[in-house]
């Protein structure tokens, strides 16, 4: 800004009396105070002098100091918690009247669900769970056995879960959910929160029987206290209770046996999920009873509620935080509705049931499939984390075995690889290390998975060229070549090839993916379609290699030619999942095919933009890919000349979708004991068939009726298209 | 950097929509502090994220070039604030603010402001523009789809109100050589594909 005032003052040196360092030749002290006041007088609100340094990010941290949108600091309510405590705004008890506060209890834990809830999608621990003061403050409780156990293993849980997101490390754009700071995370004796809550569980469990027995026999069990003073309802207060308190038990079960090494607790968590899950349906039922005492004020509509009840729980300030832990965004956020909650949670507890229902698969191809198939559901970050601690513990694949050992099968090696030196190859080494990072990267969010696996195609491809100049260099140093050099060779030829079947198999997902993040528009399709089926005729090709090999090996090992006519039937009939590629491949195909004759024919989906053509948004979707040279040698121009001249006359001719149906139906009956790829390819063979049916309607009528309308839409899967013709 | 606020709000201003003919919108170029305060009232009203006013002026002050305002009979009903500069190895032009106010919209003020940013970018030489949009704005994603711009990425939950973005991208076509020298051009964009991929972000 204007400093030309400021000039004068500039010129007084005062060299300082007591400065510790000492000036230089090129440098000297002097008093910049007079400047800076006068520099100070020129600016006027809003303004501001910008450095070199001051950048975008600096920009946008800048704050307001009050305004509401944007200071943190500024006071809502309280200066503090003890504030807050001091002006009663969690009483312990929460009401002298003992059935009111069973009452507020059970709120309490209601809004607490529902924050828990929030905080896995996506907010902050400190403005959502950490905005009980109940929980903040982990001493005042200790008088109130029921909301002090249940504090207790609730910041356990929350400990678990931030612990479990924190080691799998597959929260990078969800940062937020692990951040902690000035939180009482652990409160002194938390880890004994289980045999507390088992306590309070055993007396209410006593109350319950106590008040069952008095309505049939009449007053047995004097001796024991009931849970509050309204006989009536003491029943179903109790067991309201009960559920939440169990629920909470075995959530934390859950997640305690799911840690264990080498998926060693996966049976028992089950048997936890199937409970919290029954005592879930216990809780949704108790809020038929709870309001109905819910006299007094209610919050808004029943959309809105955190509660069963529907009152407002005692006890939170979402605002406290603010000033005292980071990060709270000032802007107050809306905590789920306690039903969203509940839903919520039997989400989480299916999602965590999948992976703890399953095998351990010791097949890499088993892992792939399954990692992809539990990613369909869209678990959230505490279910992905599980599942990725589970796969990779140590380095070793379920902590059990060593990431060699998978690659020597997955890419069908000679028995004695296993145990040969090639391991210590430092590129082999370098493979285990990227099957462990493709592995992880699995597990994350579907926006950030295909990110990474843009990027690691590259490592990929690197790792290619590294393993075949060492592959040449074996061959090319032995003159005469041993026994063993010779298992060398092979070993290495297999482990390219393989390594290529990997590329084309993170190509193929990565080119999904973005149908199911939405990345295309459908004027992209054509090329979209068209590069996956590149990809997929090379993913077969190598696919069918390595099968073709590996059954090779075993028939060398075996008798000689017994049935040799047999044997030759056997081996001319391609392989199940090369098949199975041969379908999608097919599909993708048609579709490219289909949509540029829509385009080359009927006009339709084309879209020219003022400032680029369709080549740059095909450098722009496939950069990555190509960067890689996956595959070799394809390119826009390759593009263009396979769709420039596509009528729908050689369409027909073709009949890409008849092919796939064909396939589809041949493989059916082989996955007859696989669910998930069976609804594969029964999905398959629908777009087959209906974009079919649609291009038959297009070729009888298209090129006559203008008023004919061609939409996609993906009703029959998530990535392969089917064709809707309309008359306009 | 462009979230719409709430929906419900858009529908029940939409109902009254402004009646004009498009050649009464005067497209004018920043032009100094005296248009600062429209422009910060504009995105106040229609955006939901909170920018300080240093945010404004670190864009309007560094790139008054890219900020246009379009005015109806002296009434500001839309901006576009930009910036420009090196990102990695790339020249690159980002649209960080675009509003037209409810009842002005859906009659190209936004594209005819946004191209003529896009525009001035083209000219000092970015070789692509970016911006983000939420995944729900469908008016945004298809006003940059006509445009020319792809949806490079999706951000998980971007925005603060736990919304999804697409990290929108326009590539410039590098500029046209002589036919005869179109195997140098052959090589040239391979290299160019080279850059353009190392400065993801």
């Amino acid at each position: 800004m204007d400093q030309s005032g400021a000039e004068e003052a500039a010129m007084h040196r005062h060299p300082p009396q007591h400065s510790s360092i000492p000036s230089g030749e090129n440098s000297v002290w002097s008093d910049v105070s007079h400047r800076l006041e006068a520099a100070c007088r020129e600016l006027r609100d809003g303004e501001l002098i910008h450095g070199d340094n001051f950048n975008l990010f600096a920009a946008m941290s800048a704050l307001e100091i009050m305004d509401p949108k944007m200071d943190s600091g500024i006071v809502c309510k309280y200066y503090s918690i003890d504030e807050a405590v001091e002006n009663g705004v969690a009483p312990v008890p929460i009401s002298s009247d003992k059935t009111i506060d069973v009452q507020c209890t059970i709120d309490i834990m209601d809004h607490l669900l529902a924050c828990e809830a929030t905080w896995h999608n996506g907010h902050s621990l400190a403005q959502t769970v950490f905005s009980c003061i109940y929980l903040l403050r982990p001493d005042r409780t200790s008088s109130h056995a029921i909301l002090h156990s249940y504090c207790r293993v609730k910041r356990a849980t929350c400990k678990a879960v931030v612990s479990v997101v924190s080691d799998a490390r597959t929260h990078e754009e969800e940062d937020l959910f692990t951040m902690a700071y000035g939180l009482p995370l652990h409160g002194d004796g938390d880890e004994k929160c289980l045999s507390m809550l088992n306590a309070v569980e055993e007396t209410i469990y006593r109350q319950l029987r106590a008040c069952n027995a008095t309505s049939s026999k009449k007053r047995v069990s004097e001796d024991i206290e009931p849970l509050q003073h309204n006989l009536d309802l003491e029943e179903d207060f109790c067991k309201a209770l009960l559920c939440r308190i169990r629920f909470r038990k075995h959530f934390f079960h859950v997640l305690t046996c799911m840690r264990r090494p080498q998926g060693r607790g996966l049976e028992l968590a089950r048997k936890h999920i199937a409970s919290c899950m029954s005592e879930l349906e216990c809780i949704l039922n108790s809020a038929e009873f709870l309001r109905l005492g819910a006299y007094g004020t209610c919050e808004d509509g029943v959309e809105d509620r955190t509660t069963a009840s529907g009152r407002a729980a005692i006890g939170f300030d979402a605002s406290l935080n603010s000033r005292s832990s980071a990060p709270t965004p000032p802007r107050a956020i809306k905590i789920l509705s306690w039903e969203k909650a509940v839903q919520y949670f039997l989400k989480l507890l299916h999602d965590l049931d999948i992976v703890c229902s399953y095998s351990l698969d010791p097949s890499l191809e088993g892992v792939l499939r399954f990692v992809v198939q539990f990613q369909k559901s869209k678990p959230d970050l505490i279910a992905r984390a599980h599942l990725q601690l589970l796969l990779i513990q140590d380095g070793k694949l379920y902590g059990r075995d060593p990431i060699f050992a998978v690659i020597t099968k997955a890419a069908a090696l000679p028995e004695v690889t296993k145990n040969h030196d090639i391991q210590k190859n430092e590129y082999i080494v370098q493979l285990g290390q990227l099957v462990i990072n493709l592995l992880k990267i699995l597990c994350t969010n579907a926006a950030w998975q295909r990110r990474k696996l843009g990027k690691i195609l590259q490592d990929w491809r690197v790792i290619y060229v590294q393993l075949e100049i060492a592959f040449r260099n074996e061959v090319g140093s032995v003159s005469s070549i041993s026994d063993d050099e010779n298992i060398c060779v092979r070993i290495f030829k297999h482990i390219l090839n393989w390594v290529e079947e990997q590329t084309y198999w993170i190509a193929s997902r990565y080119l999904m993916l973005g149908f199911e993040l939405d990345l295309y528009s459908p004027s992209e399709y054509c090329m979209v379609y068209w590069y996956m089926y590149v990809v997929l005729i090379k993913l077969a090709e190598k696919t069918h290699l390595r099968i073709a090999v590996s059954s090779g090996t075993v028939k060398k090992k075996g008798k000689k030619k017994k049935d040799s006519s047999k044997e030759v039937a056997k081996e001319s009939r391609i392989p199940l999942p090369v098949l199975f590629l041969q379908c999608h491949l097919c599909l993708a195909q048609g579709l490219s095919m289909m949509l540029a004759a829509l385009r080359n024919e009927l006009m339709v989906l084309q879209s020219p933009s003022p400032f680029n053509t369709e080549h740059e948004r095909f450098i722009q979707h496939f950069e990555l890919l190509q960067k890689a040279c996956v595959p070799d040698n394809i390119s826009y121009l390759s593009f263009k000349e396979s769709t420039t001249y596509t009528r729908f006359s050689t369409l027909v001719m073709y009949n890409y979708f008849k092919n796939a149906q064909r396939i589809a139906k041949e493989i059916k009956s082989s996955f007859s004991d696989d669910p998930d790829r069976l609804a594969e390819v029964r999905r398959l063979e629908q777009v087959a068939e209906h974009n079919g049916v649609a291009l038959n309607v297009i070729c009888r009528v298209g090129a006559l009726d203008p008023s004919l309308k061609v939409s996609f839409e993906f009703t029959h899967h998530p990535y392969f298209a089917t064709a809707v013709v309309k008359r306009s | 950097m462009e979230p719409n606020k709430e929906e419900e709000q858009q529908q029940q201003e939409a109902a009254q929509k402004a009646e004009f003919d498009p050649s009464e919108i005067e497209y004018v170029i920043y032009g100094g502090e005296h248009h600062l305060p429209l422009i910060m009232n504009l995105v106040d009203q229609e955006l939901s994220e909170p920018y300080s006013i240093f945010t404004y002026r670190y864009f309007v002050y560094l790139w008054p070039n890219l900020s246009f305002l379009a005015f109806h009979r002296g009434k500001c009903v839309g901006t576009v604030v930009c910036k420009m500069g090196e990102h990695r190895t790339t020249y690159r032009g980002y649209i960080a603010m675009l509003v037209v106010i409810n009842s002005y919209r859906g009659r190209g003020i936004a594209t005819e402001l946004v191209t003529r940013s896009i525009k001035v970018m083209m000219e000092s030489g970015c070789e692509e523009v970016t911006l983000e949009a939420e995944v729900t704005n469908k008016g945004a994603l298809a006003l940059y789809g006509r445009l020319g711009f792809i949806r490079a990425k999706r951000l998980f939950r971007y925005y603060l109100n736990g919304v999804d973005a697409f990290r929108l991208k326009l590539l410039f076509p590098i500029p046209e050589i002589h036919p005869a020298l179109s195997m140098i051009a052959e090589s040239d964009e391979i290299q160019r594909h080279d850059q353009i991929s190392q400065q993801e972000c």
